[in-house]
């Protein structure tokens, strides 16, 4: 059984079922666009405070939008009893949990795209490719971990209120990782390289233990 | 030659006993049909059958592998169509059954195939959500026998399927050990040589179609 086949496959399932149905994505950038403008209302905004609130609305609307979306990934196959009949394939569950987390990581980029030119609209702060770069190093870990724990909460009745409570505190560090290579890639005080390094550590370690509990979590 | 064998399969669901001690022989190329009431444990049965629950206690094999221990190898084997279809309803019939091709490691030449045992060649190209319900049971068989499992576990698979269900399941049956769960006593005996009794949980016993169950 060729694993990134399985991979794949799964992920072009994905892919091709919120084409067809624009679930997920067209409601999740209006909320990153809401989110922006409540936070462009909610402060006094100029030239001088603008990159240091940016970065705080950035991972506040990122934060919220993969809470959603990765929420999705398992919800939707739970509901049509679906992941059942994956798993009573002999493919892998560890190429199964990775073609989810590449489906619903390409979710949250198409909101990214959205996020990212629009913080630069509503508070004029740099776009650059270190600010990308760096969301999207965390994209990749935040997508690992929101994918495992939804993959855990969509077998209890309240996953709605448990997909935060367990998603958020690992977040954390991608947070104040990516908050510091942000503020520094818009001009204020803070190590980038450093920060990038850390958000490569943190992708790596729990790419590799998402990994590893895939198998127990989708299959025991 | 015996294709499954359980001894003493138990199962709780909490505090719940939903399988008492149930024990099974099925020879290979037989069909057994799985008779009961509601909550009878038909369904916890099949699941045991299937892999996708372990039993709380007893013994399964099934092609001469342990059920519990090395069941990721078995499902090569095991065909099984739920109570629930299970398909994705923004994708079409055949990327339904080209999706589980992929995941069997099946070559896609035998999504056609599969598609005209259970009829449903004309809706290839409509996707599964506009299908009606006895289609889509139709496409949950499709997807079962795709990789022409050893042994086939149906779950009250005359579900929706209506007048010309008797038919469908003899061309899905031929050929294959299967188990069936139902609720239709003409239907059982049409179908298998061989019925399960359940009552609340436990056996009482098996017969040959026609006969009276002890």
């Amino acid at each position: 059984m060729n694993p990134v086949r399985v991979a794949f496959a799964v992920f072009r399932k994905d892919v091709r079922s919120e084409w067809r149905t624009r679930e997920i994505v067209p409601a999740l950038a209006q909320f990153i666009v809401l989110a922006l403008l409540i936070g462009n209302f909610g402060f006094v905004i100029d030239r001088t405070n603008a990159a240091n609130i940016a970065p705080g609305i950035l991972w506040l609307a990122l934060v919220f939008a993969g809470l959603v979306a990765f929420g999705r990934t398992f919800a939707a196959e739970r509901e049509q009893a679906s992941l059942d009949a994956m798993l009573m394939t002999p493919a892998s569950p560890v190429a199964i949990f990775a073609g989810k987390a590449l489906a619903a990581t390409a979710l949250l980029i198409v909101c990214e795209a959205v996020l990212l030119p629009a913080l630069a609209i509503f508070f004029g702060t740099p776009l650059s490719a270190d600010v990308v770069f760096a969301v999207l190093l965390a994209t990749i870990g935040m997508a690992a971990l929101g994918v495992m724990f939804a993959a855990i909460v969509a077998r209890v009745r309240a996953r709605e209120l448990m997909l935060p409570l367990l998603t958020l505190p690992l977040w954390i560090p991608f947070v104040i990782a990516g908050g510091t290579a942000v503020q520094s890639a818009m001009g204020l005080p803070g190590n980038y390289q450093e920060a990038i390094g850390l958000l490569i550590d943190f992708d790596i370690l729990f790419v590799v233990l998402t990994s590893l509990a895939a198998r127990f979590v989708l299959d025991e | 030659m015996s294709l499954v064998v359980g001894n003493g399969i138990t199962h709780w669901f909490g505090r719940e006993l939903a399988l008492e001690g149930v024990d099974l022989v099925i020879d290979t190329g037989e069909h057994m049909a799985v008779l009961g009431d509601n909550g009878a444990g038909k369904t916890t049965l099949l699941r045991i059958l299937s892999t996708m629950l372990r039993p709380t206690s007893g013994r399964l094999q099934i092609a001469g592998l342990d059920a519990v221990k090395e069941r990721r190898r078995l499902r090569h084997y095991l065909g099984y169509v739920a109570h629930a279809t299970g398909l994705y309803p923004a994708l079409t019939a055949a990327e339904n059954l080209e999706f589980f091709c992929d995941l069997q490691e099946v070559a896609r030449t035998r999504v056609e195939e599969a598609l005209d045992v259970v009829g449903l060649v004309p809706m290839a190209k409509r996707r599964a959500g506009e299908l009606s319900r006895g289609m889509q049971q139709r496409l949950a068989i499709a997807r079962a026998i795709l990789h022409e499992p050893r042994l086939l576990i149906l779950d009250e698979p005359d579900t929706s399927l209506g007048d010309d269900a008797a038919d469908l399941l003899t061309r899905v049956m031929r050929d294959k050990t299967v188990v069936m769960a139902t609720h239709d006593h003409a239907l059982a005996n049409r179908l298998c040589q061989r019925t399960l009794i359940l009552r609340h949980g436990r056996s009482h016993g098996t017969a040959s179609r026609l006969h009276v169950v002890k």
